[in-house]
């Protein structure tokens, strides 16, 4: 692990007990993401991209090896620990946006500064909605929201607590490809003003190709490649070429 | 921070009606228990007031000697009111006539609750020094003298009594009544030592003042002296009371239950709601402990709402309640402190330890959510839910109803209730196996879905047949002890009994009152029998067997026999065939049950100093409650031919008749008129108040189940949405959807209402037979109006949540907003 390794993962072997017997969703998953790097998580459904996600984040705990983020082993960690780790170093972005219903623009995008007990979450929370463009709604409740204002809320919500690694997982599935468009703009400028490290989960290669590196999840394994080589290798696989690498290409 | 975020999202989703079914759920628990708490300790005042009035006082000591001043003092103690009166028969002199009377010396003070009425109107005061009044009947006796002689005093006869508030009811007390002071009674010099004497101790004041002397005095009483109260079985309408009580009891615990039921549902998708949330919390970071005081406090929140909605609410009930009741009654305002304290404790208590699983399971839910969805957190045993819920229903229990027995027999049957229709309700709808949707028309759809969520279905089951259930056994109840009553006392029963009729005066008097009334007058001979013998086994008395006589004891006293070709109305065969042979018997079910008696025993009676034998053909119930005259023992006519009889007579006059009876007395001037409208009157006016009262808990009962059905249905949907959702997405127009949906839960309503029926019919055995002692039979239209009415309720609740969703885009269907 170098010096300025915001994640730093070896080993890592995730598996679950099933009904037909054990099954291996990452079998020793080994990278290296430097801090202010934005890395690209790609591969097709069920490839275990969540799972990383998931155990990268500090949501889950892997069967063996090891994750160190920011300095700090999570296997280490109690679940206390953990949850307090992800409260002054981690942050996210989700495709179902995970607003609180109930709760307006504002008072979501505060939420997490509350939680972690910081001064002037409001005028913060305000501050950050402007950034995203969103002054005018700041009492409008997410049901009165379009799905790209509300992953505008969720991004300003994940920008508030100003953290060192920012998990997002399919930032722009939901939605249509002009919000899709604004919205990652939006998550790669404050990505570079904050200098946070991105860890981004997705099918989307315009979007992965964005990012500083690009890592290809398939079948448990990680390996480091270019959208290009992935799509590429796709094609070998198989005789018909993808909607998707059709679009890449 | 975690209060202030509680208390916005409290305020959110409070204008958001999120809460609304979690409050209401409280709300009506608390409602009901604060308002039918306040309304039956106001009727049960008001009926324990009124019932005071035929006692005469609130409780009273009868003792055949002075009782320990101590007791007197205690009273005094605690601030009750108390007059001492003495009781004795004593032969009364007018010149060369002479009557046995029944001499009433009362203490300045009395009646402390209801009124003497002289043929005059209410009497003021008692008779003056010197001066007795006496019983109307005496004076026909006697001729209407001026002055009598009693023992060694002269007294002058002043006003005629109609009736003594404490007087009973005894249309066989032979000897009329006197009453007069009880410092004349020195004079008389008819006391003396061994004489037969009864004292009578009369209190009145507060219930807790009353209960206090209560448990003071009772331990100081020897086996001879009797504590009597309004449920002593003295006065006629202590049954009626009893049963009331019971019953308001045994109704606030199953709607405390039902209620509970409703916050339990209700807290449970309280919970699920916030799943995202508490996923999503502690994804950024919440510890533990943030998000325990966050739904801690917001749950608090809920709760406070709930209880104070609730007591607003069950104060209003009982002033509406209150508003409709009769002035005397509405007069009577019981301390609010227990209603608001039972209130207050059943809307923390159930909404606290019915929230505890679902609350522990909302705590336990994995930050991992947030990718997977499908994650629900560890899975607590269900046992600690059942533990905590039917705890929660022990001690709302214990606390409203101070019985441990009824507590737990009411738990037990949930519980058993519980498991029964989840077992019963499970097999149900798992009839057949079934793969797939079946999307081709609305009935296929619909069984398909009540096989695939065969287990969230038998929950949902359980709430829906314990709601019917409760209902029904209290609407079956409520019917019967109306029923009951109007039985009891129907229109036009007897107000006037007439007794000590010669055999010559038979005739006469029936041809006397025969254009008057609706019907024929009943004539029952009276003949007065000592039973000496059951199966020639002599008897012993009560007395001799205290004194160390061996034998069977019989009864100490000489009973009035009858004679009658036909069994009396009111009573029912138990046992045998009513009297066929010359020398049969029919014998009272509770006599014969105190004698050990059984058909063909033979019986041995002592009249006019002969013995007559006969054996016990019949066991009667006889319902003692009714004012109609009743017998222990009916015989033939043949086998009591032999022996000299006088009859007695009942009947019914209206008001307007009364006229009537002084040309009886004038006519008929031997014979003695008990006058008991008064009494029909006041009982009738009780039985009233408590059938309102039994009204008033089945609407409210009405109330928790509807909210049981509202809140399992809204329950039932959630887990319907994200199907409704696919399947809408798909093209499945609003027609099938609302089609499928009504019909499922329709198929859901009617077995529920099967099950109902099946489990009210056996509670309903279990409670008449073991508590109210009602008759037993089956209510067969229920068998096809409860599952009926089930299916229909249910269908609608469900087509209306389904409108409610199916109005929503796909889009939000599927986000599961």
């Amino acid at each position: 692990m170098s010096e300025n390794s915001a994640i730093s993962v070896s080993h890592l072997v995730k598996s679950v007990v099933t009904q037909e017997g054990e099954l291996t969703i990452l079998n020793g998953i080994n990278m290296d993401v430097k801090q202010g790097e934005s890395v690209a998580i790609l591969g097709p459904s069920g490839s275990g991209k969540s799972t990383l996600l998931g155990l990268l984040a500090a949501l889950d705990s892997p069967s063996s090896g090891s994750i160190k983020l920011d300095g700090v082993a999570l296997e280490t960690l109690n679940e206390e620990s953990k949850a307090s780790l992800r409260k002054q170093k981690i942050s996210f972005i989700f495709q179902s946006f995970m607003l609180v219903d109930t709760l307006n623009a504002l008072e979501n995008v505060m939420l997490p500064a509350e939680l972690a007990g910081i001064a002037k979450a409001k005028d913060k929370a305000q501050a950050m909605l402007e950034r995203v463009g969103l002054s005018h709604r700041l009492t409008h409740f997410p049901n009165q929201l379009s799905g790209g204002e509300q992953q505008r809320v969720a991004i300003a919500r994940a920008f508030i607590c100003e953290p060192k690694v920012l998990f997002a997982d399919e930032p722009t599935g939901n939605l249509d490809s002009a919000n899709s468009d604004k919205i990652a703009d939006m998550l790669f400028e404050l990505n570079r003003e904050s200098d946070t490290t991105l860890v981004l989960v997705t099918h989307d290669m315009e979007l992965a190709s964005r990012c500083q590196r690009q890592f290809i999840m398939d079948s448990g394994c990680l390996s480091e490649k270019t959208a290009v080589q992935y799509v590429e290798q796709k094609a070998e696989e198989s005789d018909e070429v993808t909607g998707e690498a059709r679009a890449w290409s | 921070m975690e209060l202030s975020l509680a208390w916005r999202l409290f305020k959110r989703e409070l204008s958001q009606g999120q809460l609304v079914l979690i409050i209401l759920a409280i709300t009506l628990a608390v409602l009901s228990v604060t308002g039918l708490a306040s309304v039956s300790e106001r009727l049960q005042l008001a009926i324990n007031g009124q019932a005071s009035k035929f006692i005469a006082a609130d409780r009273i000591i009868d003792s055949p000697n002075e009782i320990d001043p101590k007791v007197l003092q205690l009273a005094d103690d605690n601030g009750l009111s108390r007059v001492s009166s003495m009781q004795f028969n004593s032969m009364l002199y007018a010149g060369d006539a002479f009557q046995l009377v029944t001499v009433r010396a009362v203490e300045q003070g009395y009646p402390l609750k209801g009124d003497i009425e002289l043929n005059t109107g209410k009497a003021q005061g008692l008779p003056s020094a010197n001066n007795i009044w006496f019983e109307t009947r005496l004076g026909g006796l006697l001729g209407y003298p001026e002055q009598i002689e009693l023992g060694n005093a002269k007294f002058g006869l002043s006003k005629e009594i109609i009736r003594l508030p404490d007087a009973g009811f005894n249309p066989f007390a032979s000897s009329p009544v006197v009453l007069m002071r009880i410092e004349d009674v020195a004079k008389t010099e008819v006391i003396q030592p061994g004489s037969r004497v009864t004292y009578r101790y009369q209190f009145a004041g507060d219930a807790t003042a009353l209960n206090a002397f209560e448990a003071q005095a009772k331990p100081l009483l020897n086996t001879s002296q009797r504590w009597v109260d309004v449920q002593s079985g003295d006065s006629p309408i202590a049954e009626a009371v009893k049963r009331a009580e019971r019953f308001l009891l045994l109704a606030s615990l199953l709607g405390i239950a039902l209620a509970c039921a409703a916050i339990g549902i209700a807290a449970q998708r309280y919970c699920q709601r916030h799943y995202d949330v508490v996923a999503m919390l502690k994804t950024f970071g919440a510890s533990a402990k943030q998000i325990r005081v966050l739904f801690g406090m917001h749950l608090l929140l809920v709760t406070a709402v709930g209880v104070v909605l609730g007591l607003i609410g069950g104060f209003a009930l009982d002033r509406g309640i209150t508003a409709f009741l009769p002035a005397e009654i509405a007069a009577y305002t019981p301390p609010m402190m227990r209603p608001i304290m039972l209130g207050l404790g059943t809307g923390f208590i159930s909404a606290f330890m019915f929230s505890a699983y679902p609350l522990m399971r909302l705590l336990a839910i994995p930050p991992l959510r947030v990718l997977q969805r499908q994650l629900e957190g560890i899975q607590l045993g269900m046992w600690l839910h059942l533990v905590l819920s039917l705890g929660a229903m022990a001690l709302l229990g214990y606390l409203y109803s101070q019985s441990l027995a009824l507590t737990l027999t009411v738990v037990a049957a949930v519980l058993l209730l519980g498991v029964l229709l989840s077992v019963l309700g499970f097999f149900m709808i798992r009839l057949g196996h079934s793969v797939g949707m079946k999307t081709t028309n609305p009935l296929q759809l619909a069984l398909a879905g009540l096989r695939r969520r065969a287990k969230q279905n038998a929950v949902q089951l359980v709430g829906f047949s314990s709601a019917l259930v409760l209902l029904l056994t209290i609407f079956a109840l409520r019917q019967d002890l109306l029923n009951e009553w109007q039985k009891q006392l129907p229109e036009n029963s007897p107000n006037y009994f007439l007794v000590n009729i010669a055999p010559e005066e038979t005739q006469p008097i029936s041809e006397f009152l025969a254009p008057h009334l609706k019907s024929a007058p009943i004539i029952y001979p009276v003949i007065r029998g000592r039973l000496t013998a059951i199966n020639d086994e002599v008897l012993i008395s009560r007395d001799q067997q205290q004194e160390g006589v061996e034998g069977r004891v019989g009864i100490s006293r000489e009973l009035n026999l009858t004679y009658r070709d036909s069994m009396p109305p009111n009573n029912d065969l138990l046992e045998g065939e009513f009297n066929q042979d010359k020398y049969d018997v029919s014998v009272e079910s509770g006599v014969a049950e105190r004698l050990d008696l059984s058909l063909g025993d033979k019986l041995t009676y002592t009249i006019d100093n002969q013995s007559l034998t006969v054996n016990v053909a019949s066991i009667r119930a006889v319902h003692w409650e009714t004012l109609q005259p009743n017998f222990f023992m009916i015989f033939t006519q043949e086998a009591l031919a032999p022996f000299a009889y006088t009859s007695m007579s009942s009947f019914h006059l209206d008001d307007s008749q009364r006229g009537l009876i002084l040309d009886l007395i004038k006519q008929f001037p031997t014979v003695s008129i008990i006058d008991v409208g008064a009494m029909v009157s006041q009982l009738r006016q009780i039985i009233d108040q408590v059938s309102l009262s039994l009204s008033l808990v089945l609407v409210l009962v009405l109330l928790a189940s509807a909210l049981v059905m509202i809140a399992q249905t809204e329950a039932g949907m959630a887990t319907r949405q994200r199907e409704l959702a696919v399947l809408r997405t798909f093209g499945a127009s609003g027609w099938l959807l609302r089609a499928a949906t009504g019909l499922e839960f329709a198929l859901l309503g009617t077995i529920a209402g099967i099950l109902a029926v099946i489990v009210a019919e056996f509670t309903l055995y279990l409670l008449k037979t073991q508590v109210f002692e009602l008759n037993v039979y089956m209510h067969w239209p229920w068998w096809g109006i409860a599952p009926l009415c089930g299916g229909l309720v249910v269908a609608t609740l469900g087509i209306w949540r389904c409108r409610q969703l199916l109005s929503k885009s796909c889009g939000e269907l599927l986000k599961g907003h």
